[in-house]
């Protein structure tokens, strides 16, 4: 089935806080990378989220979505946000290869942000290559898997798997331990990362990779996403202080495992924010309601990414 | 008219020598000379004697830690430093000095590995050595090397500053090197690349870090390679040994091949091309691995006996030779080949041809047998499933190597080749279910269609 049944992705307040994360970092960019020039290139979906964002927060006005399933296609066709909005029908192994063969799309820096609905396989690490391989200087290189265990078959078997798929910077003592439960998300990202620089540097790409974003997340099933900048080498000093400043937060270290609340939980809780101190869960309860000190703590760290839903009747 | 001048300019500049020396060799093979000098050292400090197989030696005290990233590269060792003595007059030198005592059981023999490999990494060197004084107080002094600096002067005398330096605590030798050149600062930021060293250590240091060196690289022990030999009534590597001669001195050299695993049932190109397999021969000078699964004509394969397919996999071989000095050795001046010309070398090769053909005549028989039908296949499972691994250090000496003989008059019923293909997801998610996400295409083909046979055309 496609995702696109299976999920709203618009009400997942954990991928949204992901979402804001990654477009306030690319905001941050932007005047490094002069993204507002760039193309846009996901899959859009029918919901086309980070392409709405993509022209309202940086100013992408060329955009470019990929699309495999046939119904899907032409609903995404349908539901284009804006004009400049070009759908390719295809799977992404056969329309990325064609992208990069347009002198019209080659000749700007690429924004790239591709959010499988999949785990980790041959065709991710197809795409991911070629795109550090021969994307324009100046890109931006995302991607999302999941890191949902049932992806990846019997543990025993994965750090195999992985090897297979990463190749030469899998370390070989890499444990079945690392490869479940949680740790399997930051094997996944850290291992992401240091394939993508192996590949920079394997083909020598002047300016090099520059990772600079490490995210977990979790709304029900867990997700990675990793990726980083292929600048030009006149740019990477810049980008390198950018990302190396406390200014940067694309690197997140802990999952974001963010609590379902009601708006009216969410904006009294708000109310207590900013705040130097940690919300106590005492404090909560004064409120009047209950949560727990991890979902606290989350929802302090981003309250100002924090989504609120409502259902519309017309 | 003016005197004729009565010679022509010869003498090379500095530049041409630099750029010569670097060219020709790889940022890793310039790390291992680092790590050889390290190794020779403590060989010298514990006693100098052969390296084969048999000896019991324990390295233990001895460490040798490798930091590199992006920026910087630095080896430091415990392994008994360089002496004064030994870097005003030898260590220094572009070459070999003939004067120079040859150091016992050494892997170093031309004189040009650590000024090559700083070369290659970068511009800012130092070189700072500790060792005892006759008082046995600590004494420490530096050669630092501005490359840069030095290839600017063009007239005089080649040589380093040598400068005092602080005492570290233990005897021995870092070297480190900033300012690295292009390359190797984009190698040494490549996680690959430092991955791949660290195989690439752990297997060529084997011997040595199985003996209780330590090799840290990035603060990582290194894994030294266990190499091991499946063994049965059924299946016995071979282990010779004798001693040859160059001009009257001993070289030793031991011979040691057969089954490390079982060889594939198919070898159809598929998704796990892209592994490294550990498969050939290896040739090994004074406890250093020098060529590595080779499968090519150096050790004889489509040379003297049959190109390497790679049906042969599953087979390791490894000749090994010791001499008191590094020079009647079959080293190249990289140390990632043997020297061809070399008579102790050509006098080895042919018994590598013995071992080869038996294992290459055994895979031959034992295709004939997969072909012969389920019973054979799970005979051969059975007697190969048998032989248990034993380390190399256990191997018995046995002039051929033992192997099981099937008959030769085996006839089976014509088979069918069945090929289609499929989505790779699909291929993937259908080994997931099958038990097993890394079946290689051709396991999937078949387990699929002895599912689908047992279920639609099997007896009851």
């Amino acid at each position: 089935m496609p995702s696109f049944n299976a999920i709203n992705y618009s009400t997942r307040p954990s991928k949204t806080i992901q979402r804001q994360l990654i477009f306030s970092c690319l905001e941050k960019l932007s005047s490094i990378l002069a993204l507002e020039q760039a193309v846009y290139i996901g899959f859009g979906s029918i919901w086309f989220t980070d392409f709405t964002l993509a022209h309202t927060r940086l100013g992408v006005t060329q955009m470019e979505s990929i699309e495999s399933d046939e119904v899907g296609f032409s609903r995404a066709k349908f539901n284009r946000p804006y004009s400049m909005v070009n759908v390719h029908f295809g799977h992404s192994n056969s329309v990325i290869p064609e992208l990069l063969n347009d002198d019209a799309l080659t000749d700007k820096p690429w924004i790239i942000w591709l959010d499988y609905d999949y785990g980790l396989d041959e065709t991710v690490v197809d795409d991911v290559r070629l795109l550090v391989e021969t994307a324009p200087e100046n890109s931006v290189l995302l991607y999302t898997i999941s890191a949902a265990g049932n992806k990846y078959g019997l543990p025993r078997q994965r750090p195999e798997d992985i090897r297979n798929l990463f190749g030469p910077v899998v370390p070989d003592d890499l444990s079945v331990r690392a490869c479940r439960d949680k740790r399997l998300q930051a094997t996944l990202a850290k291992l992401g990362l240091d394939f993508m620089s192996a590949i920079a540097a394997d083909a020598n790409r002047p300016g090099g990779f520059t990772p600079s974003f490490k995210i977990a997340y979790k709304d029900g099933s867990p997700m990675v996403t990793v990726g980083g900048i292929l600048s030009s080498n006149a740019n990477l000093a810049d980008v390198e202080n950018l990302i190396s400043s406390e200014n940067w937060n694309g690197m997140v270290v802990d999952p974001i495992t963010a609590p379902h609340l009601t708006m009216r939980e969410s904006a009294c809780i708000q109310s207590l924010l900013p705040s130097d101190l940690d919300i106590s869960r005492d404090q909560v309860k004064g409120l009047g309601f209950d949560l727990s000190d991890e979902e606290i703590a989350i929802f302090q760290r981003y309250y100002k990414q924090y989504p609120n839903f409502a259902q519309v009747v017309f | 008219m003016s005197e004729r001048p009565d010679k022509v300019k010869v003498s090379p500049t500095k530049a041409f020598f630099v750029r010569m020396i670097t060219r020709d060799i790889t940022l890793e093979d310039s790390i291992l000379d680092l790590i050889d000098n390290s190794v020779d050292g403590a060989w010298k400090t514990e006693g100098s004697r052969p390296t084969g197989l048999a000896e019991n030696v324990n390295l233990a005290n001895y460490v040798i830690e490798i930091t590199a990233n992006k920026d910087s590269f630095s080896i430091q060792d415990n392994c008994g430093g360089m002496t004064l003595e030994d870097a005003v007059e030898y260590a220094f030198s572009f070459g070999r000095r003939e004067d120079d005592l040859t150091d016992d059981f050494s892997i170093g023999v031309y004189g040009i590995g650590m000024k090559r490999a700083v070369f290659k990494l970068g511009e800012k060197i130092s070189i700072h050595s500790t060792t005892p004084d006759d008082k046995g107080a600590n004494f420490a002094f530096e050669v630092p090397i501005d490359v840069n600096q030095w290839l600017g002067v063009h007239n005089g005398p080649w040589d380093f500053d040598l400068v005092d330096a602080t005492p570290k605590e233990n005897s021995g030798v870092t070297i480190t090197v900033g300012d690295l050149t292009e390359s190797t600062s984009n190698a040494l930021g490549n996680p690959a690349f430092i991955q791949q060293l660290s195989r690439v250590i752990g297997r060529d240091y084997s011997l040595h870090l199985n003996q209780g060196l330590t090799i840290l690289l990035n603060g990582k022990p290194v894994k030294g390679w266990d190499i091991t030999f499946k063994s049965s009534v059924e299946f016995e590597p071979a282990r010779l040994n004798y001693v040859d001669d160059v001009d009257g001195r001993p070289v030793s050299v031991e011979i040691i091949g057969g089954m490390a695993e079982a060889p594939p049932d198919g070898f159809e190109p598929d998704e796990k091309g892209r592994k490294q397999d550990p498969y050939g021969w290896y040739i090994i000078c004074n406890g250093r691995v020098v060529l590595a699964a080779d499968k090519s004509d150096i050790s004889g394969w489509g040379d003297v006996w049959a190109k390497w397919h790679p049906q042969y996999a599953g087979f390791i071989g490894l000749l090994v030779f010791s001499a008191k000095s590094a020079s009647d050795l079959p080293l190249t001046t990289t140390k990632r080949s043997v020297d061809r010309a070399s008579g102790v070398f050509r006098r080895a090769r042919p018994r590598l041809g013995q071992i080869s053909q038996s294992w290459i005549s055994y895979t031959n028989k034992r295709k004939t047998m997969n072909r012969a039908g389920e019973d054979r296949q799970q005979e051969i499972k059975k007697i190969e499933g048998a032989a248990k691994p034993v380390s190399v250090y256990q191997v018995q000496p046995k002039a051929t190597l033992v192997l099981p003989n099937f008959g030769d008059n085996i006839r089976g019923e014509k088979q069918a080749n069945i090929a289609y293909s499929v989505p790779v997801s699909k291929a993937r998610a259908l080994a997931r279910g099958l038990g097993n996400q890394n079946l290689s295409y051709r396991e999937i083909g078949l387990q699929s269609f002895e599912y689908a046979y047992d279920d639609l055309a099997g007896d009851d």
